[in-house]
């Protein structure tokens, strides 16, 4: 791990659009945050809230035939990405920026053994030999406690359970010993024992290799489980930003306090048998992106908007204690509790 | 909830043939389903929990009669349906609906949603022409859409849209019994409340039994009554939901409760138990409890001795060597 000061990531003001026959989407509308050396962020929201495009836009996985990033900066270790190169975006990515993502098979190549495939990335980013490189294979699959480690360099991915394959990408993620992890969504196709077992792997080894993780998900509690700090995300905006203890102690958007009201709960005492408590909707619907967004993006549905709501977009202020939101009426949601 | 059940499955069994060789010979069975019993009575939930592999959609697929069953007996509202071929099942389809995970798989694209949710009430003789589009526009209402969109197609909806348009068409044969497979699963949160709120509200409204298949945790204790936990196509343990969370006694059940997540930062960390390595593969399950090769608990005679599914208290069924009948509902000791 560097002991040099400052955040590893700055993103700054991104603006990430895509064109469609509907007309231009801002995926992206204006997100900026910090991942410092070796914390565990969270970035949370529901579908086409931007999470997951504001991980490509990072790793500048942008369909260039659709989408571009229109403005903003991103900072990696002081260095611009915007404006590199694809090349020198390939040199980067896998080595000292890694990602993992939802379905391990599509991002896994059917027709190599996994040795190869782990050797291959080490071979092409550190310049070792390929025995080097199958070594380092064999290394990194008992660091995430694949059993007959040896046994499975020679195996294919389709040979593997669903669970062993984010293994083996999160093995693959971690052999350049990258200063940070982009995991999008990683255990959202996996069983529930099995996510517990991939979610306890990433944070022991990210607490052995220093390596920090941008940990992307829909799911509240995976995000209280596994990071530090937590960015909420609504219609391309972040609404709210928040160490985790005190995201959860005390939301103070009331998009995410909505959110935290509308999940059923299993930690909280158990109803009497056949009670059953109704849940807290949000009403209404995410917006459209096509369209501009005057005012607040949660104001249609939320029941503390007032007038200036609907017009002025709110800025983000600090409520106190590095805890970030975007909201107008926040003294009256405070004191609604 | 009257005790009578309208929905009864007696040792339900589904076996998929794996051919091979050659001669594409039967070489093996993935055991799905393998000897499962549960009832439902009128105005409950039954959820139906476990992981993939477990057979629980299949369970879903064969009560529908949508697969045949390998043996075991299908009992609906007081009716033997286990032997119906397809024509004779027919006229019992009213009685049991579906709901999808994802709907829009299932409905036409080129028919206004009215059509769609208006078919059964045709295909059952139930009403036609305006008689229809009346019945149509109530059922919209009753599930939160507005009548006008009748006239709109299944694309111009969002997924919640989609899955109230899932739900008035099963409902608009008035069913006794609805098999929901993940029904709330592809939603987002604010959407998932908004459906699971609705399911309940008609449930009470209409005293409708729910075959509730989900492998979420906090969505089934919320909507369920009872639960069944499923392992490779067995029932491991099966009570109310209170016990279930307050006082499970299978360890598969523990396993799971504590690999879940819950939204409270304080709570990190506390996962105590978790079950180590993957699920078996279902064509070659363990022998004995096929939960053994995963079980901390597990003893020599576990690994031999399949155990049977026993009442162990009131109410509380328990498939465990380990935990039998009037047995202490301790924790369990790991054997040296």
């Amino acid at each position: 791990m560097s002991g040099a000061p400052g955040p590893i990531l700055e993103v700054r003001d991104l603006h990430t659009q895509f064109s469609t026959l509907d007309g231009v989407v801002r995926a992206v509308d204006g997100v900026s945050f910090d991942v410092a050396r070796g914390e565990t962020l969270g970035i949370v929201g529901e579908s086409g809230c931007g999470k997951s495009v504001t991980a490509m836009s990072i790793l500048r996985l942008i369909p260039r035939e659709t989408g571009r990033i229109a403005s903003g900066s991103i900072k990696f270790e002081g260095e611009e990405l915007t404006s590199l190169s694809e090349e020198e975006m390939k040199r980067l990515r896998g080595h000292r920026i890694s990602m993992i993502f939802q379905e391990p098979m599509t991002s896994l190549n059917p027709v190599l053994t996994v040795g190869t495939q782990i050797a291959e990335n080490v071979v092409r980013h550190l310049g070792v030999s390929w025995k080097q490189g199958r070594e380092r294979a064999f290394e990194m699959l008992d660091l995430v406690r694949i059993a007959d480690s040896r046994r499975r360099l020679d195996e294919y991915p389709h040979q593997l359970s669903g669970g062993m394959r984010q293994r083996v990408m999160i093995a693959m993620a971690l052999s350049c010993d990258p200063q940070v992890l982009i995991a999008d969504e990683p255990t959202t196709a996996l069983d529930v024992t099995i996510q517990a077992q991939i979610l306890d792997l990433m944070i022991e080894l990210k607490e052995k290799t220093g390596t920090a993780i941008v940990l992307i998900t829909h799911d509240l509690g995976v995000v209280a489980e596994t990071t530090e700090r937590v960015v909420v995300m609504y219609a391309g905006r972040k609404v709210e930003q928040a160490p985790v203890e005190a995201l959860f102690e005390e939301p103070l958007h009331p998009y995410t306090r909505g959110l935290m009201r509308a999940i059923p709960r299993l930690d909280v005492e158990a109803d009497a048998a056949g009670t059953r408590p109704r849940l807290q909707e949000i009403p209404g619907l995410v917006p459209i992106l096509t369209q501009p967004i005057v005012g607040c993006a949660f104001a249609p549905r939320c029941s503390f908007a007032t007038d200036r709501c609907r017009n002025e977009r709110p800025p983000l202020v600090d409520a106190g204690a590095g805890h970030l939101v975007a909201c107008w009426e926040v003294d009256r949601v405070r004191r609604a509790a | 909830m009257t005790d009578a059940p309208v929905l009864q499955v007696d040792g339900l069994v589904k076996h998929f043939p794996i051919n091979g060789g050659l001669l594409q010979r039967q070489v093996g069975a993935v055991k799905a389903v393998d000897g499962v019993t549960f009832s439902i009575r009128r105005g409950e939930t039954l959820g139906l929990v476990g992981e993939s592999g477990c057979g629980k959609s299949t369970i879903g697929k064969v009560v529908l009669k949508l697969i045949e069953p390998t043996a075991g007996r299908i009992v609906l509202a007081g009716e033997d349906v286990t032997a119906l071929k397809p024509g004779a099942m027919w006229t019992h389809r009213r009685r049991i609906q579906t709901i999808f995970q994802d709907p829009y798989s299932s409905m036409n694209p080129r028919l206004p949603s009215g059509t769609i949710v208006g078919e059964p009430l045709e295909n059952f003789g139930i009403a036609r022409g305006a008689a229809r589009d009346d019945q149509v526009a109530q059922l919209f209402r009753r599930v939160g859409l507005r009548p006008e969109a009748m006239r709109k197609y299944a694309h111009e909806f969002s997924g919640g849209q989609r899955q109230r348009l899932g739900i008035a068409k099963a409902l608009s044969v008035n069913p006794d019994v609805i098999v929901a497979d993940e029904p709330v699963s592809a939603l987002d949160v604010s959407v998932q409340a908004q459906v699971l709120n609705l399911l309940i509200d008609l449930q009470e409204e209409y005293g409708l039994a729910y075959l509730f298949i989900s492998h979420d945790l906090a969505v089934m204790r919320h909507i369920s009554h009872r639960i069944a936990v499923m392992y490779l196509g067995r029932i491991v343990e099966l009570t109310d939901k209170r016990t279930l969370f307050t006082q499970p006694l299978h360890p598969y059940t523990e396993a799971l409760l504590s690999a879940a997540t819950a939204p409270d930062p304080k709570r990190r960390r506390q996962r105590k138990k978790i079950v180590q390595g993957d699920v078996p593969s279902p064509a070659k399950p363990p022998p004995g409890c096929h939960f053994h090769t995963r079980c901390l608990y597990a003893t020599a005679e576990c690994r031999v001795t399949a155990p049977p599914l026993l009442e162990v208290a009131p109410g509380h069924h328990v498939a465990c060597l380990r935990r039998p009948v009037g047995g202490d509902p301790g924790p369990l000791s790991i054997p040296g």
